[in-house]
């Protein structure tokens, strides 16, 4: 008994790594098969961080040269001295050192007064402007990363093509064609049971010998059993790939070990290197609600997301795939002009977004927003995020970013 | 599933069925001779399933002992009287008048927000009880079903008070009039906030409530143009909810009383007069027929039948409790497509593996677990409700049924989920197999590779952080298969499998699953060196691979339907 056992241990493994292989294959067949999406489309992937709350975006990239900032934030402002200046005018907040020494090397993108039109304040349903990309939210259909399989991936049906680490699947990954993988930590990412149970799992399963790569959803005349035991087995490899690719993988980077995010962006990096396939990975950093109390908590956000996104750039430089890695950090709003009498600041609308990577062209892009010429205490957006995002989908995915966004939007240059 | 012979099953009928007094037609309600020729244990627990969450042992022998058409009309009553509704102690808005300092209302700002998340919490668990419970199956199925077709979500309504009233407007619907629902629906405070009738006004119209009227909750898309939902939003003018969300009210000054012209009628329509003609249309009962069937039998009904439901509900004027007789007691209801290709939702297959397994779980592990698996009840994911069917089914979600069931019998705790991963302890990925699958002997280096992982990252997020807590503090599994095999004096591996699958699975055991747990069953017992029909000698260790075997069982392709 104990014998068979290993040698079904020993052919599950095999299946496994074969079921690597014929992901990374099917990846290269489909630029060959694609000649029209260039060599650049070639398994790039995109990260998106999520900043939950409403990240103060004047409290990140930081006026400083401006009289109005000043007197708009007597209490909460910071000087000159407090920030890493970019120039006369602006700087990253001072605890961004690491992201400063990207921004140097040219790995950072910062787009500056970033919005939509007829700005909502309320967090979900401005969330879900920015996740469906479209102004009437959810009613708009699925998620724009969903959207975006369909018109990249319509064929692949690899479980691991999207991934979300964390609690909450963000609306932006809602997809019925391509439903995301998703699990708070990836080591927990699997069927819990002992060895015989596990066994009898794949079994009841069906371990398919050919499974073919058509679609998650229910075939034609495929019955809801048959269709059950097809996304078991699928849940298998899957699950499988991602433990396996997280625990293979080795990096001299050190990650803060006390916190969620960096551990997150760990085992991004190790799924970017993974070779199994994930295209889009999204991760979450909550707390940005800064009502209350700004100075000492936002400072703490900022250290925080410096600490984990630093380490995690250097460690994208190693290989080919995290050079080929581009990230994109937004938040649902940006927060007003002017503090509150709580020593906080109150939901706003235009903030900046940052994309990070090896392969783009990093400064300044957008324009600052005046901080004089309000819409009632707000700063008006200049650039609208779905050029970001068509950048973005551009660059890592070779299809034409308006039959994802449903409109053409400016390009940015910086990819 | 429950393997009471068939035979007996019509023996019981035929005996029943002479007792009765012959009568000259006999009406609907009382008589269905051909349900009752297929009356059998699979086809009630068939009912049970779709018409509530699963049924035990017991209660599919009391439905083999009634008549069908008894039968049906006491899930439509109920069988016992429900609970005494909750007492919801609403917790006041505070306003900014109230107080001197901003830092102070803000405190008090965030303290009533941690209230009504409490307050919440609570009603979600009673509800859950009320589904456990299951003294009224079908009722509760309908409140969860109204709540995915007339959605709000508390993410946006932001007003505890005003979901539950919500859900208390299900609950005395749940099998009522639709119509009277309707009408109850566009003045629903819930509602009212969540498509922004508030900012409905004659001035200013907005139009989604209108929308999703015509859309979503009477007529479906293509019945309607957009002319039509610019003329209702006007009828819905007026409507608004209180400041505090608790309460609506008609506020005649925003109200357009002009002419509006929808679906080609001409009339000053008002929002009830608005809700008539939509229900006046022929789409409307299609509409509501088709959600209805497609909901209980899991595939779509064909032209014939919808035609054939959406008339009878014309018929009965909206009532629902004729309309559920006649589908019950309808033999396409049993049909084999139909028994079989049903997909349940996350918390149908919670509730329903607890009554199986017949353990009390605090309602609030079921909340949080619901949630974790796609459904968080009071936060569906848009204003289309849950998409439902294969939708629930994601790997994530699949390995995720298979855990939380786990979590329920004992054997599975979140934390090990994490802690024990095989692939955690292989030195470079490289494969190992055998024992450490167990994870008892782990090698040197790996040990310390785990160890460095388990610190590098022992945290399972907030939610399945609070979940697992709440598990490890609140829930002790109350459960004993192997009396429950005793009981039934089954000792055989083949019985186990058999009776233990039939009183957690919601439909027959597939061969190809019973293959998986008869192997499964034979290597746990050679670890034991125990003959077959010797598995229950072993006390603690017999209880342990039958609970195993449970998890097992409850994570089958087999156990996601019903």
């Amino acid at each position: 008994m104990q014998r068979s056992q290993l040698d079904r241990r020993t052919l599950l493994a095999a299946a496994g790594l074969a079921g690597v292989t014929v992901f990374s294959a099917r990846a290269h067949g489909f630029v060959k098969l694609s000649p029209v999406l260039g060599a650049q489309a070639a398994g790039r992937t995109l990260v998106l961080l999520q900043l939950s709350g409403g990240n103060d975006g004047l409290d990140t990239v930081v006026p400083f040269g401006d009289d109005a900032y000043r007197r708009a934030r007597p209490t909460l402002g910071l000087k000159k001295n407090e920030v890493l200046a970019l120039d006369d005018y602006r700087g990253f907040h001072g605890a961004l050192k690491q992201l400063r020494k990207h921004y140097d090397a040219g790995r950072v993108a910062l787009v500056e007064g970033v919005g939509y039109p007829e700005p909502i304040r309320s967090h979900f349903r401005s969330y879900d402007v920015w996740h469906t990309a479209d102004i009437r939210g959810r009613d708009a259909g699925d998620g724009w990363v969903g959207r975006l399989c369909d018109a990249a991936f319509k064929e692949e049906q690899n479980p691991n093509l999207v991934v979300h680490i964390g609690g909450n699947v963000p609306y932006a990954l809602h997809s019925t064609s391509h439903p995301p993988a998703s699990f708070v930590n990836p080591r927990a990412y699997r069927w819990a049971g002992g060895a015989a149970e596990t066994e009898a799992y794949e079994q009841a399963g069906g371990m398919q010998p050919e499974r073919d790569e058509k679609k998650p959803k229910k075939r034609a005349g495929e019955s809801s059993l048959d269709f059950l035991r097809r996304v078991l087995a699928d849940g298998q490899s899957s699950s499988e790939q991602v433990r396996r690719a997280v625990a293979a993988y080795r990096t001299p980077i050190e990650y803060p070990t006390n916190d969620a995010l960096s551990q997150s962006l760990a085992d991004v990096a190790a799924l970017v290197n993974g070779g199994i396939g994930s295209r889009v990975i999204s991760v979450e950093m909550g707390g940005f609600d800064t009502h209350t109390d700004e100075r000492n908590r936002h400072d703490q956000l900022m250290r925080t997301l410096d600490a984990a996104l630093g380490p995690f750039l250097d460690d994208l430089g190693r290989s080919e795939a995290g050079r080929d890695t581009l990230v994109l950090m937004f938040s649902e709003f940006g927060r007003r002009v002017a503090e509150n009498g709580a020593r906080g600041t109150d939901h706003g609308v235009a903030g900046p977004m940052f994309a990070f990577g090896h392969g783009l062209k990093g400064g300044l892009y957008g324009q600052h927003p005046s901080l004089e010429k309000l819409d009632d205490g707000d700063l008006v957006h200049s650039t609208d995020f779905r050029s970001v995002y068509a950048t973005a989908i551009q660059r890592c995915f070779g299809v034409k970013p308006e039959k994802v966004l449903g409109a053409k939007y400016p390009l940015l240059a910086f990819a | 599933m429950l393997n009471t012979p068939f035979l007996l099953a019509l023996l019981s009928f035929a005996v029943s069925a002479q007792a009765v007094p012959p009568q000259a037609e006999p009406k609907l309600e009382e008589s269905a001779p051909e349900v009752e020729r297929i009356w059998s244990a699979r086809n009630v627990e068939h009912l049970y399933n779709r018409a509530g969450f699963g049924a035990r042992p017991a209660e599919v022998e009391y439905a083999l002992r009634q008549r069908p058409a008894a039968f049906v009309k006491q899930l439509l009553e109920g069988f016992a009287p429900t609970s005494d509704p909750l007492f919801i102690d609403i917790p006041a808005m505070p306003e900014r008048r109230e107080f001197e300092e901003r830092e102070e209302f803000e405190k008090a700002q965030n303290r009533f927000r941690a209230e009504e998340r409490r307050v919440l919490t609570s009603f979600a668990g009673w509800w859950f009880d009320q589904m456990v419970e299951a003294k009224h199956p079908l009722q509760e199925r309908m409140v969860l079903f109204w709540h995915g077709y007339f959605t709000s979500s508390t993410r946006d309504v932001k007003r505890t008070a005003a979901m539950v009233a919500q859900n208390e407007l299900f609950r005395r619907h749940a099998l009522g009039n639709f119509s009277e629902l309707a009408h109850a629906i566009v003045r629903d405070p819930a509602m009212l906030e969540y498509l922004d009738n508030n900012e409905n006004r004659k001035d200013r119209p907005n139009e989604n409530l209108a929308r999703e009227l015509m859309e979503l909750f009477t007529l479906g898309e293509g019945n309607y143009t957009e002319f039509d939902i610019k003329e209702g939003a006007r009828a819905l003018t007026g409507w608004r909810t209180t400041d505090d969300k608790t309460g609506s009210y008609f506020q005649p000054r925003n109200h357009d009383t002009g002419a509006k012209t929808i679906l080609g009628k001409t009339a000053r329509f008002d929002a009830d007069g608005f809700v008539d003609l939509l229900l006046a249309q022929p789409a409307c009962p299609r509409w509501v027929a088709r959600k209805l069937i497609t909901h209980f039998e899991g595939v779509e009904p064909d032209e014939a039948r919808l035609a054939e439901y959406a008339s009878f509900l014309v018929e009965k004027r909206w009532e629902l409790k004729p309309f559920f007789t006649k589908l019950f007691l309808d033999p396409r209801f049993y049909r084999d497509s139909v028994r079989a290709e049903r997909i349940s939702s996350p918390v149908e297959y919670l509730v329903g593996a607890t009554r199986r397994l017949g353990i009390t779980v605090p309602p609030q592990i079921l909340w949080l677990g619901a949630g974790q698996l796609g459904q968080r009840l009071f936060d569906p994911p848009s204003v289309k409700g849950w998409e439902g069917g294969e939708a629930w089914i994601t790997t994530s979600t699949l390995l995720g049924r298979g855990n939380m069931a786990g979590m329920l019998i004992g054997v599975v705790k979140l934390e090990d989920v994490l802690r024990e991963d095989p692939l955690e302890v292989e030195p470079e990925g490289e494969m190992m197999g055998g024992d450490m699958m167990g994870g008892d002997s782990m090698p040197d280096s790996g040990a310390k590779d785990a160890k460095k992982a388990g610190k590098r990252k022992a945290d399972l997020g907030a939610e399945m952080g609070g979940l697992q807590r709440m598990t490890n503090e609140m829930y002790f599994p109350r459960i004993n298969l192997t009396a429950r095999m005793q009981r039934a004096k089954i000792a055989g591996d083949r019985q186990i499998v058999d009776t233990l699958a039939d009183e957690l699975l919601p439909v027959p055991l597939s061969e190809t699953s019973r293959a998986a747990l008869l192997a499964f069953l034979r290597t746990e017992r050679s670890a034991l060196s125990l003959e077959d029909g010797r598995l229950l000698a072993a006390g603690v260790k017999s209880e342990d691979v039958l609970r195993r075997l449970a998890h097992l069982i409850l994570s089958l392709p087999e156990a996601q339907l019903g």
